[in-house]
């Protein structure tokens, strides 16, 4: 075979495809991606884009924990305070049962328990961050004052229970409805208060002391309440964990879909440089070759 | 017997004979980088009364590396059309920034924020705006890919006028040739023309061609015949019902889906296949996705306790789905979070888990929301990379191809200049030669006494 005469278009197509591979190496190592557009591995870009919905998603439900978690911790807190008001009430109610107590005394026992009360209410309705902890799934206050019913409040709210969503099939119970706390057939707060201090200003020492004894069992349930958000919160805490995990495994993944390894991304590119620079040398000394640069003149 | 004059004679014969050689170097190296350009080289033989006869000039090529070189340059064409086609339409697909999946992504997760705090304003809004990207993402993909469409409707009209334009250059090319040939005339420079014409063809479309006495005949890829002799048949373009521009031949028949390869079939392939299966998957996608998303908005209650509603309006039917679909209300109210009717739904998160299950439910298409944008993704890299692939591996095979062909008929610089030499010393041999012969004459005549 005859030699090739034409060296020339041979000596662009190797300068052209050196370059590229110099672009290449450059654009994976300053994205540190492997795959930069679809076409650079189709099923990977395909599965990363699911990968990446994923992570939103995990994204989305540790911030819906977070979220989940304080507005626990608040009711949680709001459920001690009115423990604590409770103990209270008992003490008011077993020192207003003494039978040394005159009436006078117990009237003022009496008022010193609507406060108790009207503290109670206070905290049924505190709201977090505009929500109505114990309201169900209504907005504003959960309990208002109303003289025709038995308690002296009536509740506003209603019986919903969010579930929140904090994984792709795991939610957690956000809020416990103000009629099961407050109001509860089994150890109803507000009705026991006011039955104290009702028994406190116009009944016999053994009514107050059963009245003293329907605070103690609402109590009781109350106290109950506490673990409902401690499962809550535990559940929280045990789920924020996972979705941590979740999150560095999805990453490693994506990594290991698109991404490059920085020391290999690295050496291709500082090969791609040097043969690169062999290409041109190359190119260079070999389009000057010619017989007439050794001809006499 | 040989006498002084016969010498002179086979001397001149000589002499004619490496100006032949020099005159046709000097050709070769004028041409050394003209496209399409074969070398040509003398033909000698020994006289048969001794000397040196031109018995022509000739053309060095290979018919077969010709034919090898045009299916390859028509299958570069058509692969090269494709990529830069698609290319454009990737970009419509970013792996980072907004892009369909993660607008998509986006809607959901601003509905799965909507669990921890259902009344919270802030994120129905927010909710309700990453709704209006994601409809405008669905909008301006679909416009992105209908834009190529359009311009490729020109790739069409522009390459079928060059088509005509080079085969009724092909066609007085063939005229010429069989002119020359008549005439005992040397047809190299037209055959080198007619095959550079022949190779842009392929470019623009896979062509088949046979030689004839009256020149060669050119065909497309389905045989409808482009030039004949020294009649060239027009390709005609029209326009159909859905605006693209159909290809008809001479006699106005439409062959639009039987052209392959070159330019022209790149660009029908990315318009008439790959474009509207895209397309076809981006309306299913809007269509199920919203249909989809709209009965779970059904199941629940907005926020002001009203049945929920659809958020999507959507084409009933697939086609044209992401091209039209648009949000029913951008009031944040109207997302059904809620479970609860009448008073008390603000707060309730009752729907969002069936809001929020659409990403992940698979739609009548066989995959869920999620799937479909990545499928689609999908679809749009592998065309790509399919076409950058098939477009290297010919882009090799014509670097090849060609070389081989340059080592056949392209014009070495270098053996020209020996050549040059060559011929430059044979022709100063013939000149002395001559020179010697003139010398000896004179000698000759020298003899004769002169008259005193």
């Amino acid at each position: 075979m005859r030699f090739v005469p034409n060296i020339t278009t041979d000596v662009i197509a190797n300068i052209q495809q050196s370059n590229q591979a110099v672009t290449t190496a450059l654009q994976q190592v300053s994205t540190g991606q492997r795959v930069n557009v679809p076409s650079d591995d189709p099923a990977a870009a395909a599965a990363d884009l699911q990968l990446q919905a994923q992570s939103a998603n995990i994204d989305q439900y540790t911030s819906n924990a977070e979220s989940v978690l304080s507005q626990a911790q608040s009711a949680d807190a709001v459920i001690s305070s009115v423990v604590s008001l409770l103990n209270q009430a008992v003490t008011l109610g077993t020192q207003g049962a003494n039978e040394e107590n005159n009436p006078s005394n117990r009237a003022s026992i009496a008022t010193e328990v609507q406060g108790i009360l009207s503290s109670v209410v206070g905290l049924a309705n505190t709201s977090y961050q505009g929500v109505s902890l114990f309201g169900g799934s209504v907005t504003g206050q959960a309990f208002t004052a109303d003289s025709s019913s038995p308690t002296g409040y009536t509740y506003n709210g209603n019986s919903v229970i969010n579930q929140v969503q904090v994984g792709a099939s795991v939610t957690v119970q956000a809020n416990i409805p103000g009629n099961t706390v407050f109001d509860s057939p089994s150890g109803s707060v507000l009705g026991a208060l006011s039955g104290l201090a009702t028994a406190l200003n116009s009944g016999s020492s053994a009514q107050i002391g059963t009245a003293t004894q329907a605070v103690t069992t609402a109590l009781d349930y109350v106290s109950q309440q506490h673990t409902v958000y401690d499962s809550t919160v535990s559940q929280l805490t045990n789920q924020e964990s996972f979705l941590a995990q979740d999150q560095v495994s999805i990453s490693s993944n994506e990594n290991a879909l698109v991404g490059v390894d920085m020391a290999t991304a690295e050496e291709t590119l500082s090969q791609a440089e040097i043969s690169n620079t062999a290409t041109l040398t190359a190119s260079a000394k070999v389009l000057q070759n010619s017989l007439l640069n050794y001809l006499p003149n | 017997m040989t006498s002084l004059s016969s010498s002179l004679a086979i001397a001149s014969q000589s002499l004619m004979a490496e100006q032949a050689e020099i005159s046709v170097t000097n050709n070769n190296i004028a041409n050394a980088s003209t496209t399409g350009y074969s070398r040509e080289q003398v033909e000698l033989e020994e006289s048969p009364n001794n000397g040196v006869d031109i018995t022509g000039i000739t053309s060095v090529q290979d018919e077969l590396l010709n034919i090898q070189i045009q299916q390859q340059t028509s299958q570069q064409s058509s692969a090269n059309a494709q990529v830069n086609a698609l290319t454009q339409i990737e970009d419509l697909f970013p792996s980072t920034g907004t892009s369909l999946s993660s607008s998509l992504s986006s809607f959901f997760t601003s509905l799965t924020a909507l669990s921890a705090n259902p009344s919270d304003t802030a994120s129905r809004e927010t909710v309700i705006s990453n709704a209006q990207t994601l409809v405008q993402q669905f909008n301006s993909v679909s416009q992105g890919l209908s834009g190529p469409a359009s311009a490729l409707n020109t790739d069409v009209t522009t390459d079928v006028a060059q088509i005509n334009q080079l085969s009724s250059e092909a066609a007085s090319l063939n005229q010429q040739i069989v002119q020359q040939q008549a005439a005992g005339q040397p047809t190299a420079t037209f055959t080198d023309q007619l095959n550079q014409v022949e190779t842009q063809l392929a470019g623009l479309t896979n062509i088949s061609i046979s030689h004839t006495a009256e020149g060669d005949t050119i065909s497309t890829g389905n045989g409808t015949p482009l030039v004949m002799g020294s009649e060239s048949y027009a390709l005609q373009t029209s326009t159909d019902d859905s605006g693209n521009t159909q290809v008809l031949d001479a006699a106005g028949n439409n062959i639009t889906t039987a052209i392959t390869g070159g330019d022209l079939g790149g660009t029908i392939q990315v318009r008439d296949n790959d474009i509207p299966t895209l397309q076809n998957s981006l309306d299913t996608l809007a269509n199920q996705f919203a249909t989809a998303f709209n009965t779970a908005q059904e199941s629940g209650y907005d926020a002001n306790g009203n049945p929920g509603a659809a958020l999507f309006t959507v084409s009933p039917t697939v086609a044209g789905s992401a091209a039209t679909i648009s949000l029913t209300t951008t009031d944040p109210t109207a997302i059904a979070a809620s479970s609860v009717a009448g008073s008390g739904s603000s707060g309730s998160n009752g729907n969002v888990a069936s809001l929020t299950a659409v990403q992940n439910a698979t739609l009548p298409a066989g995959q869920s929301a999620t799937g479909l944008a990545s499928g689609l993704v999908y679809q749009v890299g592998s065309l790509t990379s399919a076409a950058t692939a098939s477009s290297s591996a010919a882009s090799l095979s014509l670097t090849s191809l060609s070389n081989q062909q340059s080592s056949v008929s392209g014009v070495s610089i270098d053996q020209e200049t020996a050549n040059l030499l060559q011929y430059q010393q044979a022709y100063e041999a013939a000149a002395k030669v001559v020179s010697t012969i003139s010398t000896l004459m004179n000698t000759l005549m020298n003899m004769i006494p002169s008259g005193s």
